[in-house]
């Protein structure tokens, strides 16, 4: 009796204890930017950036991912691949529920992969490529059958890359149009409550959350100021206090870095791996020829655009795939992206090709539609006509809001050139190959390929890249496809972006995942 | 015509106005001499500051030259000024003119129209009808002249109701003349005077629209203009105070000079209101 009485008692003090740990980091609201306002809040329909500063709050992943690159459990508590890696079984985790309070299942994570993320998602056709069916034997069991062995998979099950969606909600309805997208049900540790168009989006604590004493927050609030000083002015007299994806530009970052309230970090991009780039419309308009799109990666002085627009945070692109693949061998350094750019050789190309001036110097004139997101790629826009005039392309700009903006290049191919940026990922088979696969030509879906590039030669190359297990014929593959799409150019890369967080000193604990900005914040709390 | 100068240039202020738009237009006139390369070229070290590096007016973030895009941009600001006050003094002197003239069941019409114009914010309703009709030249200039009419139209009405029952317009009358000639002709000539002093005025809060659809990123992208070089710098005003403060102090010259003008105009059109001062 003594006995059982003591361990109460013990029990009971160690209740209080971590009582009181949490009150020191419960509450408070935390208010971030929200760079623009998202078009939709359906993160499994579209991979759009600031739906993914938002919506990983709300859904969840099967994992997480550590800044060393571990995985943390979420949703699957562990997972086993058979020898032949051919299937993966996940051991969910139980007692996990809905916001609307009906009990998360191996169903919905069949109906996310097979339903969901395999149809309808932007990169889940290709992170999810292999795999046939998913066996449900019992509620908290999913065994995935995959065609060949794809480890590049286990990489993406970020509640970013692979939300795990209710399957009750969505069941029977047109996924893309189900309304669900703007009233999301998750599991995780923030439930949506309202989104004021053109002011903010209000997250409240889920106090059901699976796993006790999270979140720490009461509440988080992303806002949308559109102007970039006015953004900055919230960020200096704490109003809000986080912001990435240079929602803060890099000017006053680099100025407000000197407070001591407010630090900076390039840190939790690192499985973004985010690449600046020109797409080409292949099919028709003025850049059909490769010989085009090759001069204009010959032009282009991607130093001068790293100093002068982004402060000097970037580093050159020398092929299609980004260096931070020289850590597992498939980058490799090719001709025609010459880092100050070679108007001559540019010249050259063009005359030889055939493209001649008129009076006024111009070979062809085009359109060059600019991604909506902000100061920086305006400025982007502005240096690239320049440049190119130089070469006798002549260009008009656009400037579209994000949705039409979207609707031109994705689903009606409505464009001729598009600046942009596409995130590498952790791995090529899930941020390259959507740019290039003839699979990939998805009208309608956001940020694949939308040059429209076929090539079947390429196409096998992808394939023996993606399910070749000898590292060394692995590094062959990618050599041969960086050297085909340094010739053929369907997307020109100018540099590897460096975003940036801008946060004040007293939020902590939102650093920690490799996702970043992208991640839940369900360890977030302010230090006041 | 002699009568009038005279009149006009008791109006020191006003001489002053004159001279620094004849200067501004000169400069637009003779941008393309002045600097001879597109505005939008980088021609030099990116945030120069003024007087450095061949600067006269330093260098944007690009390396664009401020003083460059403040002589190509006063041809844009003028261009739409008065382009812009032309088409909204053209539509206003016709819904006020028929209002006016015909009274009755047109009157109601077309002031109810008017009235609804009048309602709507103008700036915001510029921004709704540029958005929508793709920022360009045209469609600012459209822009402008549909939010800004209706106060011309109200004018016009009430000196057309002031002058249709005089007795030179009876007599007009008397002798068969059309009612369209007799508005153009003979009450239309003796509205003038307030239609050009309003109509002058009108060419400065044109250049402001335009310099704020600009400054908020709806100017025509493809066309150099002072509300584009702020809008451009003003992220950079702390570090870069020269970018936005040269191009803002052209506006501010600018619109100054304009309602200088119009109040120079006003004395000289209307002498008997400024004697009764």
């Amino acid at each position: 009796m003594k006995k059982i009485l003591t361990s109460i008692i013990m029990a009971g003090s160690l209740l209080l204890g971590s009582g009181v740990a949490h009150a020191d980091k419960s509450g408070g609201t935390l208010s971030f930017l929200v760079q623009p306002e998202p078009p939709t809040l359906a993160s499994y329909v579209s991979t759009s950036g600031p739906i993914g500063l938002v919506m990983p709050k709300v859904y969840e992943g099967l994992f997480d991912y550590n800044n060393d690159g571990s995985m943390v459990p979420i949703l699957a508590e562990s997972y086993e691949a058979s020898a032949d890696g051919k299937t993966v079984t996940f051991n969910l985790r139980k007692g996990v529920k809905w916001h609307d309070g009906k009990p998360f299942t191996s169903a919905d994570v069949q109906f996310s992969v097979m339903e969901v993320l395999k149809k309808v998602h932007p990169r889940g056709p290709n992170s999810f490529r292999e795999v046939t069916s998913i066996d449900t034997p019992d509620e908290h069991t999913a065994i995935f059958n995959l065609k060949k062995p794809a480890p590049y998979m286990m990489r993406s099950f970020s509640a970013y890359e692979s939300p795990m969606v209710p399957k009750h909600l969505l069941e029977g309805q047109d996924i893309k149009a189900a309304p669900l997208a703007n009233k999301p049900v998750g599991t995780g540790p923030f439930k949506f409550v309202e989104w004021k168009k053109g002011q903010y989006i209000r997250l409240d604590k889920n106090k059901d959350y699976w796993q006790k004493g999270l979140p720490h927050l009461d509440r988080i609030v992303g806002r949308f100021i559109p102007d970039a000083s006015t953004r900055t002015a919230a960020m200096e007299n704490g109003e809000v206090l986080y912001a990435a994806y240079n929602a803060i530009p890099n000017i006053d970052a680099v100025r407000l870095k000197e407070r001591n309230d407010i630090d900076v970090t390039t840190e939790g991009y690192s499985m973004i791996n985010p690449m600046a780039l020109i797409e080409f419309n292949t099919k028709e308009g003025p850049f059909v020829d490769p010989a085009i799109r090759r001069a204009i990666s010959v032009a282009i002085d991607r130093r001068f655009m790293i100093d002068t627009i982004f402060f000097g945070y970037g580093k050159p692109a020398t092929s299609a795939l980004s260096s931070n693949f020289k850590a597992t061998n498939l980058h490799a350094e090719m001709p025609n992206y010459p880092e100050k750019g070679d108007k001559a050789a540019a010249n050259a190309i063009l005359d030889k090709a055939g493209y001649k001036r008129d009076g006024d110097g111009v070979r062809l004139k085009a359109v060059l539609d600019i991604i909506p997101y902000g100061e920086d790629w305006r400025r982007a826009g502005e240096y690239l006509k320049q440049a190119l005039g130089d070469i006798g392309i002549q260009l008009d700009l656009r400037y579209e809001d994000v949705p039409t903006w979207l609707k031109r290049v994705y689903h009606r191919y409505d464009f001729q050139m598009n600046v942009n940026y596409f995130y590498q990922l952790p791995d090529p088979v899930l941020g390259v190959h959507r740019h290039y696969g003839t699979d990939q030509i998805r009208k309608g879906t956001h940020f694949v390929n939308s040059s429209r590039y076929s090539n079947p030669k390429l196409d096998a190359l992808l394939d023996a890249g993606a399910g070749e297990p000898d590292a060394a014929k692995r590094t062959a593959a990618y050599k041969e496809i960086q050297q085909i799409l340094a010739d053929d150019m369907p997307v020109v890369n100018l540099f590897e972006l460096e975003f940036l967080v801008v946060y004040n000193t007293k939020l902590k604990g939102a650093y920690d995942s490799a996702m970043g900005a992208y991640g839940s914040f369900r360890e977030a709390y302010i230090d006041n | 015509m002699g009568n009038f100068w005279t009149r006009y240039k008791r109006n020191h202020a006003a001489v002053f106005g004159l001279f620094v738009i004849a200067l501004i237009i000169v400069m637009a006139i003779t941008a393309s001499f002045l600097y001879p390369e597109d505005p939008f070229r980088l021609v030099g070290k990116p945030l120069s500051e003024p007087l450095t590096n061949g600067f006269l007016l330093g260098s944007d973030s690009l390396g664009r030259d401020v003083a460059s895009g403040i002589v190509h941009g006063a041809k844009t600001s003028l261009l739409i000024g008065f382009v812009a006050t032309l088409v909204s003094v053209f539509i206003g002197i016709f819904f006020g003119a028929f209002a006016g003239y015909f009274g009755g069941l047109i009157d109601d019409i077309l002031m109810r129209v008017t009235e609804i114009f009048q309602t709507i914010p103008s700036f915001i309703f510029a921004i709704l009808l540029v958005a929508i009709l793709k920022p360009s030249m045209s469609s600012i200039v459209i822009a402008i002249a549909v939010v800004s009419w209706p106060g011309v139209a109200r004018l016009v009405r009430g000196e057309f109701l002031a002058v249709k029952n005089r007795e030179f317009v009876q007599a007009c009358h008397t002798l068969g003349m059309s009612d369209l000639r007799i508005m153009l002709w003979e009450i239309l000539p003796n509205c003038l005077s307030p239609i050009i002093v309003v109509g002058s005025l009108m060419v400065a809060t044109a250049i402001l629209i335009e310099s704020g659809l600009a400054f908020l990123g709806l100017g025509d992208p493809n066309v150099m203009s002072w509300g584009f070089l702020i809008g451009a710098g003003r992220t950079m005003l702390r570090s870069a105070w020269w970018v936005c403060t040269f191009p803002g102090v052209a506006i501010l010259i600018t619109v100054l000079a304009i309602n200088l003008i119009g109040e120079g105009l006003n004395d000289a059109l209307n002498p008997r209101l400024k004697e009764r001062q």
